[in-house]
């Protein structure tokens, strides 16, 4: 007997959960964590929204500046970065204790060893976008280089909502408009959970129900010792000491060794302890 | 699992997938079956979904009774409620008509504001009060917001300065908070004259012109006040606005009632005429009751709405444009699924505006404390308009809480289930039945219409 069901509106299309398909298909029981996430990367959503540049999703790098920029603007893709939208700053100096009960101090960018740190963009252009979509902003940038060489340009802020005609009427819909992302955009640059983000996940990310600390020891004094499940070396001779994650500590599994042979650097781990027999480390 | 999917019968599916609990109380109805030429379809009450399906599994459906959540969890077709019953809360206003002018100039049979002013003495609304209903939809305007100024009477054109100065004051309030405002007019068009085109094609007004008939059948039912038929006037002058239309839409608004219900003849001819679009609305209450619909005239409007719509659906199959509102309207809402718990936005983003600067519930029931909402000077009447939004949920209607229609229809205009109830009910189910059955076939034949 057939069992054939095929979603014909687009309310039906959006909820429908096909056959063999799993729970997390559907937009509220997806991951959805979408800083990068897997359905989507949000933060793509940003890159355009001045008109005749691009920023990179996450710092405030200009990457790519359009011919039809204004003049003032051409070189920007030369190491500038926007540090302020009509006078609105998009970047913070961070202060925070660095271990528990520290004391307080700047947490600087270590990307660009600035004592600030670009915000994210969803918090930083909230504002602008509800404020002055469609309208221009007075923007300035920043050289890497030389902090005194500075760009003022005037751009025009992209509307983030499509538009349709309803009775001859623009009504603004619930989509982001076409122009903020162009096809294909807004998943380009998705969580790979099983490749890099295995590793780069910390604890609490989504992607990070892996084992993390391993072997672990209660000690008489109330802290514990153990290993960093990426730690190579781990025969039970091996001092028991957890080894701060650093992608280019040598004593760690990299994300060349995850791509090549996973199933070879990475362990079992029973009831919080390494399985008996540790397979052989490869070259 | 997999071979069961492929190839297990419906109740092996069933047996293997999780169970959801029994609902205690009978469920109200949760979908509606229905057929065309290309097979079984299912539209479901929660989300307005449209499915097409199985003969099994309409069989299935068919025989579930109060067990369709289960079935329907088991076919992957459950969601979460899309509308629960809290009422809505927090609507900004987006939308105000003005009853610019509480009088007119024709005597029309059926009028709800009783040949324009309400029951009440005939007046016109103040410049004062004009202006505080304009300030007060855009003072809270945020850039990009849209708004809709509608101009209501009576007869609008009988105010015409003031008409003017309103849409002037809202197009610079807007302009001063980058919002969007648009503007429509409902008018008998007797008074239309090439200027007010001039004026409506600068402005892109939505205008629509009160037509019941051709000639004499429209005569028959909107006559000046002096009996002499108003048509050969209307058409004189809408010819104009006609030729003007670029950003101005001009459409016509067919009242329907016992003397008129030849609805074909009618809207070839409107079209012919180049209306942007023509609609059609049954007459189910009047103030005093002429002119009302009755069961057997519905059902014959309902054969000349299919009709029309028989229509539409080989213009459009051809890719031509053939623009019966009510069907253009029900194609694009069943398409997204539109589900609402109320009929429309009155009483929540949309009120009218008496002459007075009284607000009500919206255009109809200006000078009618049913729907009394405050006033312009002081304001929305929040306490009333929670009250209004909590009673007309279509949850706490009768007979609605049961019925498939509930979330597309919304429980039915306010003003005419207030006042004469729901005589329409088997009218409005026909119309979505036949609208859905429209909407699979538009679908296959013509999808660009959908997906442009
Ligand atoms: S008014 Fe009639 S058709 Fe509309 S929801 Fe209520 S019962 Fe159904
Ligand atoms: S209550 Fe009736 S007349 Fe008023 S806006 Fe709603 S549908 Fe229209």
């Amino acid at each position: 007997m057939s069992k054939s069901i095929e979603a014909k509106n687009l309310s039906a299309q959006l909820q429908y959960q096909a056959f063999g398909n799993p729970p997390s298909t559907l937009p509220q029981t997806a991951i959805s964590n979408a800083f990068p996430g897997l359905e989507m990367d949000f933060r793509n959503v940003w890159k355009r929204i001045l008109v005749g540049i691009e920023l990179h999703e996450s710092s405030n790098l200009v990457v790519a500046v359009d011919k039809s920029a204004p003049p003032e603007a051409q070189g920007l893709a030369e190491g500038y970065r926007l540090m302020h939208i009509n006078d609105v700053s998009v970047m913070v100096e961070v202060k925070g204790p660095q271990y528990v009960g520290g004391p307080n101090v700047s947490l600087p960018d270590t990307t660009f060893n600035d004592p600030r740190m670009p915000l994210e963009w969803s918090n930083a252009l909230a504002v602008i976008v509800h404020e002055f979509s469609g309208q221009m902003v007075q923007c300035k940038f920043e050289s890497l280089e030389d902090p005194t060489k500075t760009v003022q340009a005037s751009l025009m802020v992209r509307p983030f909502f499509d538009e349709e005609e309803v009775d001859g009427e623009k009504v603004r819909r619930a989509v982001i408009a076409k122009d903020i992302a162009p096809p294909g955009e807004l998943t380009q640059s998705l969580c790979s959970p099983w490749q890099n983000d295995y590793r780069e996940c910390a604890c609490f990310y989504w992607a990070a129900t892996r084992p993390d600390y391993v072997n672990v020891e209660a000690r008489p004094d109330g802290t514990s010792t153990g290993n960093n499940w990426m730690q190579k070396d781990r025969t039970p001779e091996t001092p028991n000491v957890y080894i701060v994650d650093d992608w280019m500590d040598p004593t760690l599994v990299n994300y060349t060794d995850l791509f090549r042979h996973w199933e070879k650097s990475l362990r079992f781990i029973i009831e919080g302890k390494d399985e008996e027999a540790p397979p052989p480390q490869p070259e | 699992m997999s071979t069961n999917i492929q190839s297990g019968s419906l109740v092996q599916i069933r047996r293997n997938s999780t169970a959801v609990p029994l609902p205690h109380a009978p469920a109200p109805t949760s979908f509606h079956l229905f057929e065309t030429e290309l097979g079984a379809h299912v539209m479901l009450v929660n989300g307005s979904r449209v499915f097409t399906i199985s003969s099994e599994i309409a069989a299935a459906l068919e025989g579930s009774e109060g067990d369709a959540a289960q079935l329907l969890a088991e076919l992957g077709l459950s969601a979460p409620e899309y509308i629960t019953g809290a009422p809505l809360t927090d609507s900004p206003i987006r939308s105000l008509s003005l009853a610019i002018a509480q009088k007119c100039n024709l005597g029309c049979t059926y009028c709800y504001a009783q040949e324009g002013g309400f029951g009440a003495q005939e007046k016109n609304m103040s410049a004062e009060a004009a202006r505080a209903a304009v300030d007060m939809l855009l003072s809270e305007a945020a850039a990009g917001d849209s708004f809709n100024l509608a101009f209501l009477g009576g007869e609008p054109l009988t105010n015409r300065k003031l008409l003017r100065e309103c849409t002037e004051r809202a197009v610079a309030l807007a302009q001063t908070k980058h919002a969007r405002i648009s503007f429509s007019i409902t008018t008998n068009g007797t008074l239309l004259t090439p200027e007010d085109g001039e004026f409506f094609e600068r402005h892109g007004f939505a205008v629509t012109v009160s037509l019941d008939g051709v000639g004499e059948v429209h005569d028959r039912t909107r006559p000046f006040k002096s009996g002499r038929g108003s048509y050969d006037r209307v058409l004189a002058n809408v010819r104009s606005l006609l030729a003007m239309q670029q950003r101005m839409q001009v459409s016509a608004r067919v009242t329907v009632t016992p003397a008129n219900l030849f609805l074909r003849e009618t809207l070839d001819e409107f079209l012919s005429l180049g209306f942007h679009s023509v609609g059609f609305s049954p007459m189910l209450s009047s103030p005093t009751g002429a002119g009302e619909m009755g069961k057997a005239e519905m059902d014959v409007m309902l054969a000349q709405m299919i009709s029309c719509g028989e229509e539409f659906e080989r213009r459009v199959a051809r890719g031509e444009r053939y623009s019966f509102l009510n069907m253009t309207n029900a194609m694009r809402e069943l398409h997204k699924g539109t589900h609402r718990p109320y009929p429309c936005g009155a009483g929540a983003g949309y009120l009218g505006v008496s002459a007075d600067g009284g607000l009500y519930a919206c255009h109809r029931f200006v000078e009618d404390p049913a729907g009394a909402m405050g006033d312009v000077k002081s304001g929305v009447d929040v306490a009333r308009q929670a009250r209004w939004l909590a009673e007309r949920h279509v949850h706490m209607q009768e007979p609605c809480r049961n019925c498939w229609a509930r979330y597309m229809c919304g429980g039915g205009c306010h003003h005419e289930v207030i006042h004469r109830g729901r005589p329409a009910c088997d009218y409005i189910r026909g119309w979505l039945h036949y609208c859905l059955q429209a909407y699979i076939r538009l679908l296959e034949r013509r999808p660009e219409f959908f997906y442009a």
